[in-house]
């Protein structure tokens, strides 16, 4: 069953949109991340215009990141003031970003800026987390050497040395507010330019650089999440009319609940092994990009409206 | 009252005489675009007098105007970057032939191109002048600027892939079409013409123009304007988004909290 999307002013199937919404969903609800890493390449893929699929996406995420951040509310696993200061610095970073986006959309090279984002922080950020996955499964499996694992914690760490120390008690971090400010900056900048809500940038970043504990860390990216995506739609939707509503209602219907799903699955799936797989997923995503990127394209030629807009 | 028309023109017997001349119907003049619309096919009446049997008809539909602008991608660096930018102004963003024979044989090119008829014929205002420039092509004549290029040989040259490119692209969506059957010539100087308006079908003011074509030459023609629409919630979304963007955009978000909490809500109940 064909329906006609008014913005994106195409028809496309109403199941093939409600599948990839769920499944989407189910990862997102199982690995705390927003899904849009692989839905706004997907919409892409299926002929969405590329301001359409971002705009869109950072809708659906609003619904997919309100209904985890209240599980995780119940279950208390979210740092609240942790997630404001994200928030701070996830304002600014999403203003930055969508006039950043309109700018290269009217240069003709946004594709190729989103392409090249992707395959950089998917490259990195998954490597590093397949590593340190690995390295922490191994551990478990032989408990040969039980010291070295505190011994990092405990290391004297550049973020320590920062000023304006306060103390996060859901977290158990008495850190600096600047790094989260910063992180939440450039988690910002990229939801609004990859259609993302961050959380592949941001979880890993909180792990590693704030080295928030691992039970809160869905969480309170939830919900800074939530607040980014919800300004980004709000900006795409009255600077550039780009948010298509219908497509998002049907993103959303699946997503939610294949995200419910997922979050139920996560809680049975030990955290380290989590982290592998989401590692994975992410080198996915990464290798598949890149190598679009090198590879000769079947059709040489894009064809794009001039001034940029989709209409 | 169309078969009104029908009829008093069938009773007429065709006279090579007569003045030829050719009028048409559209069966709707606004096609409307609504939630469910996944391509129409167009069916339009027209009638004809002093039509003779070497005579052809030839039906040209033709969506809004809109400017492009087509790249290529060159290696850089080893991966693949859009480039060398070439604008073209004023291409149809849907553009049909029906004819009733193959319409090379119907005319010459030359005849057709003054008509304006034909994809071969679309794309004939680029501005070469940019794609001299950005893409390190060799510049013809370098030093003065060109006002309104007269199309020389080495911008058809330059610019025969870009001009494929985007006849590929509307090809593949059914944007641009070539239906040498596409008219059925009925008794009496009667004819219908089938179109077919794909899931991509534009919105925007259209025309429709008929031709008869006698000996090679087009002897009369007609137009008629159409309209392609947005419909029903469609157009009601539509305008919602463009003239109230910021009720819009906080409709949206405020909609996609609801949802999450809704499915938060139902889900946590059960577990």
């Amino acid at each position: 069953m064909q329906i006609y999307l008014p913005i994106a002013e195409m028809s496309v199937s109403i199941f093939l949109l409600l599948g990839l919404g769920t499944g989407v969903g189910f990862l997102s609800g199982m690995f705390g991340v927003g899904g849009g890493f692989l839905m706004t390449p997907m919409l892409m893929f299926i002929g969405i215009p590329p301001a359409v699929a971002v705009s869109t996406e950072a809708n659906q995420i609003v619904a997919s990141s309100a209904s985890g951040a209240l599980a995780h509310w119940r279950r208390q696993t979210l740092d609240v003031k942790m997630g404001v200061l994200l928030l701070v610095g996830g304002t600014a970073g999403s203003i930055f970003g969508v006039q950043l986006f309109a700018i290269l959309t009217g240069l003709g090279q946004i594709d190729l800026i989103i392409s090249l984002s992707y395959v950089g922080f998917l490259g990195i950020i998954g490597g590093l987390m397949l590593v340190e996955s690995a390295r922490a499964v191994m551990r478990r499996n032989q408990p040969a050497a039980p010291g070295a694992t505190t011994d990092l914690r405990r290391k004297r760490h550049w973020i320590d040395v920062l000023p304006f120390k306060t103390r996060f008690r859901r977290s158990r971090l008495y850190i600096s507010v600047i790094p989260p400010i910063v992180i939440g900056f450039f988690v910002g900048t990229l939801a609004a330019i990859m259609g993302v809500g961050g959380g592949f940038v941001m979880v890993p970043a909180m792990i590693y650089i704030l080295r928030m504990p691992t039970n809160v860390v869905v969480g309170t990216s939830l919900f800074q999440i939530l607040f980014v995506t919800a300004l980004t739609t709000f900006l795409q939707a009255t600077q550039n009319h780009t948010v298509d509503i219908v497509l998002a209602i049907l993103l959303i219907v699946g997503g939610v609940i294949g995200a419910q799903f997922g979050a139920r699955a996560g809680r049975h799936v030990k955290a380290e092994e989590l982290r592998m797989a989401l590692a994975l997923m992410v080198l996915a995503v990464c290798v598949k990009l890149g190598w679009d990127l090198v590879v000769t394209p079947a059709d040489l030629f894009s064809i794009l409206p001039v001034g940029g807009e989709a209409h | 009252m169309l078969i009104a028309l029908f009829a008093s023109l069938a009773l007429q017997p065709p006279i090579p005489t007569e003045a030829p001349e050719i009028v048409a119907a559209l069966t709707q003049d606004v096609v409307e675009i609504r939630e469910d619309f996944s391509g129409t096919e167009l069916i339009i009446f027209g009638a004809t007098s002093g039509l003779t049997l070497e005579d052809e008809i030839v039906v040209v539909l033709r969506g809004p105007d809109q400017d492009i602008r087509v790249m290529e991608k060159r290696r850089n660096f080893g991966i693949w970057m859009n480039s060398a930018p070439a604008e073209f102004t004023q291409v149809p963003s849907y553009y049909a032939i029906a004819s009733s024979r193959p319409i090379e044989l119907i005319a010459d090119s030359a005849a057709l191109a003054r008509y304006n008829i034909g994809l071969d014929h679309l794309l004939r205002t680029a501005q070469p002048n940019e794609i001299g420039t950005m893409s390190g092509l060799e510049q013809v004549d370098g030093s003065a600027p060109r006002e309104l290029p007269p199309m020389d040989q080495d911008d058809l040259e330059t610019l025969a892939p870009y001009r494929e490119a985007i006849m590929r692209t509307a090809t593949r969506d059914a944007l641009f079409a070539e239906a040498s059957t596409g008219v059925e010539i009925l008794n009496g100087g009667l004819f219908v013409a089938h179109m077919a308006l794909p899931p991509r079908t534009p919105i925007g003011e259209y025309t429709a123009e008929f031709y008869l074509f006698r000996n090679g030459r087009a002897v009369d023609s007609s137009v008629s304007p159409m309209e392609v629409r947005k419909a029903g919630l469609e157009r009601i979304i539509y305008e919602f988004a463009h003239q109230a963007p910021i009720m819009y955009g906080l409709f949206c978000v405020a909609l996609a909290v609801l949802f999450g909490w809704g499915a938060n809500a139902i889900f946590s109940r059960r577990g």
